[in-house]
Formats: C-alpha cells, structure tokens, sequence
C-alpha cells in the first residue's frame, strides 16, 4: 500500500492549507466521484460540477475547523451529506430537479439509503477506473492479455473470435481473463484500503456535517 | 500447447467446457455442454474452478460499465479506443472515443467512422433505466428529422443504426465548441456579435420550421459555437414533425404519438408559457419563437428573464401575467431596437411574437443594418391612430355614464374639470352652471356673483348629504365626484372629507350587499388618488391594490378600468421608489392596453410618461426620450390639436432629457414650443411654466465652452 495515497494521509495533509499537493490528490480523488454521484441524482452536468466543488470545498473548510471525526462516520457519509443538502437546494430553486431535466431522475433524494447507495457506485466506478487505468499503465501485464480481456469482457466477444483476432488460442485467452482478474483484484484490493472505505462499512446514519448546512 | 488446453480440475472436462458452465450462471442463454451440469454438482474440484471462474466473471463485470463511462475518465476513453482499434467497438465501423456530453436521452460520443476516417460525434440511446419504448419512439424520430435537413447552422446527421448491444445510434458532424451561451460570456460579445448569432440561429430555425419541423428543445445547450463563430443548432431530440405540415409539399411524418398529451417535454426556462401549460396542441412554431427570445434575452442581459420561480405555475404565471425587465435595464449597451426584439419574442401571447422565424431574421438583419426595425413595443401608434374614432365615441359614453351618477349639471362640471384640470376654464363652466342654477333657484343664485367652485362644491355636497339621505349609494357617487373635482385643483384637504365619506358609505354599504364591489372600487382608486396626493404612498398603494384586485376580478385585467388603476398603482410604486415593479407593471399594462384596440390615448400617453420618467430616474436618457416622444404623439392624437397644455407639458420633458443628454439645440426648440403652448394656457400649470422659463433662458446663455 502506497500509505502517502491513503484517505488518512490526505487528510491529514489537508489540515495543513499550503499543502496544494494533497488538496489537489483529494481533489482528484472525490471530485470524479462526486460529479458523477450528482450527475445519477438527476443534476445537470454544469450543476453536478458546481455540486462537487462546493462540496469539497465545504469538507474542507468543516474539516479544518474540526468539526469532521473520523471515528463518528466515514468520509463518504459525510461528503455525501453535504452533496445532498445542496442537491436540494438546487432541486428546490428549480422547482424540482426531475421537471427541470425533463426526464425521470434516478435517486430519490430524500431517500437516504438510494442516495447513499449511489454515492457507493460511484466511488466504486472510480476506484475501478483507477484499477484499469494502473492494469494498463502500471501493472506490468503483457499487453496482449489485456487486449484479450478487454475484448472478451469490454465487448463481450466470444473466445473464439478474440482468440482469432489477436492469433492466440481460446485457452490463451481464458488464461489472460483468469491473470487479468487476479491482478485487478489485487489492485482494487489495494485501492479499497488506501480508500479506506468499503462497502460494507457504511454508516449512514453516523456521519452528521453541523446542521448550519442548510442555510 | 499444454495439456490442460483441454482438460482442467479432475480432468474430465476442458476448460473451455468449465468457463461455459461458469458463464451459464450468469447467463441462461450459454449453452451448457453435456453432462457438465450434473459432473460440477458431484464433483467439488470442478465445483471450485467454475466457481473461481463465475467470480472472475462477476468481479471483470463491474469494469464494463467503467469502460463505457464518463469523460471524466481517462481509462474508459482508453479503453474504448484501444477497442475500436480492432473495430469491435459496440457500433460496427466506428471507433467510440471520450463521451462527450450526456443528456437526457443519451450520451454522445467523439466517434471515427473508420472507412472514411471521418471525425464525427455518435449519439447512443442510454439503455436501462434511461430507455423506454417512448423514448425509442423519440429517438427514431430524432433521427428522421435531423436527416431531413441540410443547412449551415444546422448539425448534419450521417446515418444511424442498432449496435451490438441493440442500441440505437446515429452519427452526425462532430461540432467542436462551446456553448452559445458560453461563447458570448468568453467573448464578450457585444449586443452586436450577439444579435448576428441569434440571427444565424433563427435562419436555421427558420428553414427547419419550413420543413414542418419544430425544435421544442432550443436553449443555449443546444447552441454550439464553432470555431468559425457559427452557431450550430443541435439535438432536436425533442422536436417532432409538424403536424400540419408545410403546404410546400414536403413530405412530413405524422405524428406518431411520441408526445403525450399533458406531458412537458422543453426545458423549463426557455419553454413558451403555452408549451409550459402541457397543452400539445398548443404548441407551433412559435414555441421555438419564444425559445429563441429566451435564448436572445439571456445573452443581451446575462440573465433569464423570468428567474426565481419555485415552481412551473409560477414560472407560467410569471411568464403569462408579468413583462420581463428590458435587456437594456441590465446591460446599457443594449439598445432600444434589441429590447423591442427581445420583448416582442417573449410575449405571452403567441399572436403578439413574430408570426415566423424569418420574420425575426428581417428584424435582426434591419437592426444589424441600421435600419429601423419592423416590430413595434405593444402600443403600436398605429394601432392607436387606427382606433382614434372608436375611442372618441366610448370616452363620450363613459361622459353620459358619469351624467348619470350625478344631478347633470354637476356631471358636466366635473367632466370638464377631469378632462382640462384647468381652473380658469371650469370657473368659465361653473359661471355657466351658477347662472343656471341661480335661474332654477332663486335662492342660491341671488348675489352669488363671486361663488368659487369650492364653495359651490359645498354648496351641492350639503344639499345632496340631504337630498339623497335615502339614497346613500347615490350619494356615495355625488361624493366621490365632487372629492374628485377638489383633487382636480390639487386640494386635498377639500377633497379628503368628500371622499372618506364616500369611502366609508361604499364599505359599510357594500358589507350589507347595498352596492357593488364595482363601486367600492372606485371609491378606493379614489381615495388611492387622494393619498398620492398627501404623499401617503404606502396607504395609497394599498388603496390601489384593493381596487385593482376588485376591478380585475369583476372587469377582467383588460377592462379600461383595470388598467387605469393598474397605472395609478404603478405611479405609485414609482413614487415609492420601487422602481422594478413599477416598470414591470407599466410594461405589462402596456402589454394588456395595447391589445385593446379602445384604449385612450390619453391613457397610453400617460401609460409611456410613466415609464419615461422611470428611465428618466434611471438615467436611461435615451429610452426616457423615446418614451416621451411617444407620449407626446399620443397626446396630440388624443386632443387632436398642438394647441393643449399637455401637449406642452410632453414637450417640456422632452426638452429636458435633450437638454440632459446634451442635445441644446433640440432642447431648445422644443421648449420654446412647450412655452408658447403654455404660456397662451397659463393657470392651472404655472409652475410648469417657470419652470420652463428657466430651461428656455439656460439653453439660450451662450456655451461655456
């Protein structure tokens, strides 16, 4: 484990307001998570973008002050509370969120569970995406193989053509599927503790940013 | 090859056969090889394998939808290219780059079409939650539409097909840009650039809509700027075939249903109160009109022009009953000609916009040219002229109606001193009336020779009070006229006693069902007038609004009466210093006046001297002239003559904004007309007349410079 990655080193590098490495790392981190968590709650791109910034931004500034305990609920709760109250306000300046789109949004945002279940996805979309990413970049696997497993997985192609088409046999590309989920397992795994959110962990109803939120 | 190429855990089965039997978990359709199924139930090491393999498949399936996911991802767009490079992307002959939007009903794509390396974007159906059979239905038709047309502005579509995974797609020109919207805040694009991309846009808008086609859907988002500067009109997702068609023969699809009565399908803002109120019938080209006018609006002031509603019947409410502010109040660098455009697009009305797109392209073209511009605000001086004579015949109606409140003798007084506010005049009248009454009865007419109308209008109050004490709504009207006679010279202090006892009557009155809520009003608007005059603004508005609401419920808004008091509460709230509802409302009694082929042009001059004066307050120097300009046309209309003191008063303040803005030789002309006008009239507007006597010498010093 990268232990300068985890959560608690980023945060702890957060309390220090010169330290733009780790604000830009955290940043990298939950902005994704958060945009595309508000974009599934029904919020246009433009918002969701909007949503996300103040969002950290906000945790930021609660963090500093003192008032985010780790030990009372997990980051995302916290996050994800403090999205959500925004969410609604946004919602309740334009009417309802699911007219103004036009369409019917997907989380009921005043279900706590939906929404946090899609704050959940989201993270974990973005934890795979970085598990992808390091698959191809960083993880020293022979290109071919992840070829493989993309085509048979990505694509849904059947062995029998991906074999044929990168001239390897339908065992060779099984055997690269096995090697490929053995690997990305062992990243997620990794990222999952530098996250230091699992999904079994979550305490919802934990997590409590300072009522002063709303206003 | 090694051996367990065909046969892994006990060895009795290949692993091909195992991974078939792990798929088959997941999948009903996989075909499981014979005899595997019952082989893994008995045997616990093959059990295991597939079991291992079901899991690979489960864990590697969560990275499918990250693959396809978001921009935001760096390795999704990867791993998309690294796909389309064999061509197996999920749309044969296109390799699928970065998402590049994703709408309601969709996710575009930065896509090649791999036969002719052509850059262009494709549009896929969102699946699952996203996809309905309505949507399908919507997404087809998109495609019919968008194919049918060719023109500069507007995205071309290439083709479209089903992908692998059975979603609909099509491909059309990739328009790299920014949004309209975004592109003018970049720019700071100036009223100018902005009129010139609006106009772009209305030519597209303009050759669809003569295709019998409707965008619905028009917003800054659906505006691309490119590199070029020119705007792109995309996603007609939501458009549909007109049903009626154009009488140019071109074929039209008919409607197949894909909009449900009732449901609303445009954004919000930027949707036609019509379109808003869910009725499809309801909705044509003009829609797209008033999309455009949103579009235009937000781009001249930086803002929408109807914000801060909490919920769609507010915002119809809104976009129904109130008139937006001028772009120009918001951006002075707009000018009068934008604002009208402007306006007239976002009229609630249907009939009051342009008639067609390509109306709205002459209109911005004459503006860019410097020409004047076609569309006129609401009160059309032509509609006013035109309706001249039918006025004149109903002010003398509402003259005999008057007549009939009061004895006859009073009426006419009181019509006179209404209609001139001159003292000299109605002392002339009443000379006439007191011989009159001095000859009818001998009492009150012996050596009342030097009997001023004040006394004279204490006279009748005292002998009405008795006269009429069985006729106490009668008397309440005697009342009311004889208070508004005292306003007429300006006197409050006679007039406050008439009127808060006509007041007082008509409530208690009208509590025991002895008059009409009608009557009540107008003893309010009165007592409203009487209030303004003591400089009790907040009780006057008070006053007014009771009217008001009282006159609009039983006359309906566009009743004269209606707009009267409307006029005096938006004076009011000049007064007040309020000075954006004041405008909104003189805008919207503007709006209401001037689809009243009848209404006084007494009324509409008083209605834009309103209004100049709000400009004037604000400094808009060259709005405030323009409105008192047409004040003053009114004005002469309705007196038919140069010879009145209004006309005068109108020249004066025309005169001093000229004078404001710098413009000395038109100021001094027209104040030197506005003072031989009333110097002939002196009486009742001597202030006036110094007043005037001042600017004249001013403007007549030579030029300190």
């Amino acid at each position: 484990m990268d232990l300068d990655r985890t959560t608690t080193a980023l945060l702890a590098g957060l309390f220090d307001p010169r330290n733009a490495a780790a604000w830009e790392a955290f940043d990298l981190r939950y902005r994704p998570i958060l945009v595309g968590f508000a974009r599934n709650c029904g919020l246009k791109d433009n918002d969701a973008n909007e949503i996300a910034q103040e969002t950290i931004v906000r945790f930021v500034e609660e963090y500093r002050a003192g008032k985010y305990d780790r030990t009372r609920g997990r980051l995302g709760a916290w996050l994800v509370t403090i999205a959500r109250y925004r969410m609604l306000d946004v919602k309740r300046r334009a009417g309802t969120a699911r007219i103004a789109r036009g369409d019917s949004a997907m989380v009921d945002l005043d279900d706590e569970r939906s929404v946090s279940a899609a704050y959940e996805a989201e993270r974990r979309q973005g934890l795979l995406r970085e598990a992808l990413e390091e698959l191809r970049t960083k993880s020293r696997v022979d290109p071919k193989t992840v070829k493989a497993f993309e085509m048979l997985v990505y694509h849904s192609l059947s062995p029998a053509v991906v074999a044929e088409q990168l001239g390897i046999s339908t065992h060779d590309v099984y055997l690269a599927k096995s090697r490929v989920a053995a690997k990305l397992r062992e990243i997620v795994l990794r990222l999952e503790s530098e996250y230091e959110e699992t999904p079994g962990e979550w305490d919802a109803a934990g997590a409590r940013p300072s009522d002063g939120l709303r206003a | 090859m090694s051996a367990d190429q065909t046969a892994i855990g006990c060895g009795q089965y290949s692993r091909d056969e195992l991974e078939l039997a792990a798929l088959a978990r997941a999948d009903a359709e996989v075909p499981v090889p014979a005899g595997v199924g019952e082989h893994i139930e008995s045997c616990p090491v093959c059990r295991a394998i597939v079991d291992r393999f079901a899991a690979d498949n489960a864990f590697l399936g969560e990275f499918v939808q990250v693959g396809r996911s978001r921009e935001s991802s760096r390795s999704g767009s990867r791993a998309q290219a690294i796909a389309a490079e064999a061509n197996l992307g999920p749309i044969a002959g296109y390799r699928l780059g970065d998402e590049i939007h994703r709408g309601g009903q969709g996710a575009v794509y930065r896509a090649e079409q791999l036969a002719t390396r052509r850059t262009c974007a494709v549009k896929m159906l969102l699946r699952g939650r996203f996809a309905s059979d309505r949507e399908l239905v919507r997404f087809e038709r998109e495609v019919e539409v968008v194919a049918r047309m060719r023109h500069p502005s507007i995205v071309t579509l290439y083709e479209s097909g089903v992908s692998r995974d059975d979603e609909p797609w099509f491909a059309m020109e990739l328009v790299d840009g920014e949004r309209l919207d975004v592109a003018v805040r970049a720019r700071h694009a100036s009223p100018r650039e902005i009129a010139q991309l609006v106009k772009q846009v209305a030519e597209a808008v303009a050759y669809a809509h003569r295709r019998g086609v409707i965008h619905r859907d028009l917003k800054p988002g659906n505006i691309l700027v490119d590199k070029d500067g020119v705007p792109r009109v995309l996603d007609f997702g939501l458009a549909r075939a007109d049903e009626d068609g154009e009488a140019a023969g071109n074929q039209v699809s008919p409607s197949a249903g894909a909009t449900r009565a009732g449901e609303f399908l445009g954004t919000f803002a930027y949707a036609a109160p019509e379109q808003l109120a869910g009725d499809p019938n309801a909705i044509d080209t003009r829609c797209d009109l008033y999309a455009l006018g949103v579009v235009l609006y937000e781009c001249l002031a930086g803002r929408k022009p109807f914000e801060g509603a909490r919920s769609i019947a507010e915002l119809v409410e809104q976009k129904t009953h109130s008139a937006p502010e001028r772009p120009s109040a918001r951006n002075p660098a707009v000018d009068r000609d934008l604002d009208v455009i402007a306006l007239r697009l976002l009229a609630a009305d249907p009939a009051r916009r342009y008639d067609t797109a390509d109306a709205l392209v002459e209109d911005l073209a004459r503006y860019l040219d410097g020409r004047p511009i076609l569309a006129r605000e609401d009160s059309t001086l032509y509609v006013v002229g035109k309706t001249l004579r039918r006025h004149w015949l109903l002010s003398s109606t509402a003259a005999v109606l008057l007549v009939t409140i009061v004895a006859s003798g009073i009426a006419l007084a009181v019509a006179y001193a209404r209609a001139e506010r001159e003292r000299a005049r109605s002392e002339r009248t009443l000379q006439g009336f007191r011989e009159a009454l001095g000859s009818a009865n001998p009492e009150s007419g012996k050596g009342s020779a030097d009997i001023s109308v004040d006394r004279f209008l204490g006279l009748i109050e005292e002998n009405a009070s008795d006269a009429l004490k069985d006729e106490p709504n009668v008397l309440a009207g005697v009342l009311d006229t004889i208070g508004i006679v005292h306003l007429g010279f300006d006197d409050a202090k006679r007039a406050e006693p008439a009127l808060q006892r006509a007041l007082d009557e008509r409530r208690e009155l009208f509590n025991a069902g002895g008059c009409t809520a009608l009557e009540l009003a107008e003893s309010l608007h009165n007592m409203g007038r009487l209030l303004i005059l003591k400089n009790d603004l907040p009780a006057a508005e008070a006053a007014y609004r009771e009217a008001l609401a009282i006159r609009e419920r039983d006359l309906g808004r566009d009743h004269r009466l209606a707009l009267l008091t409307g006029r005096h509460l938006a004076s009011c709230l000049r007064r007040e210093q309020r000075i954006d509802e004041a405008l909104a409302m003189y805008d919207a009694l503007f709006r209401r006046a001037s689809a009243r082929p009848d209404y006084p042009p007494e009324e509409f001059a008083a209605l834009r001297n309103g209004r100049a004066f709000i400009y004037f307050q604000n400094n808009q120097l060259e709005l405030a002239l323009a409105e008192f300009t047409g004040a003053l046309e009114a004005v002469r209309r309705a007196t038919g003559t140069d010879d009145d003191y209004r006309v005068g008063r109108s020249l004066f303040s025309i005169a001093r904004v000229e004078d404001r803005l710098g413009r000395r030789d038109d100021a001094l002309m027209h104040a030197t007309a506005a003072q031989e006008i009333l110097r002939k009239r002196k009486g009742g507007d001597a202030a006036t007349v110094v007043d005037i006597e001042k600017l004249v010498s001013k403007l007549r010093e030579p030029s300190k410079q």
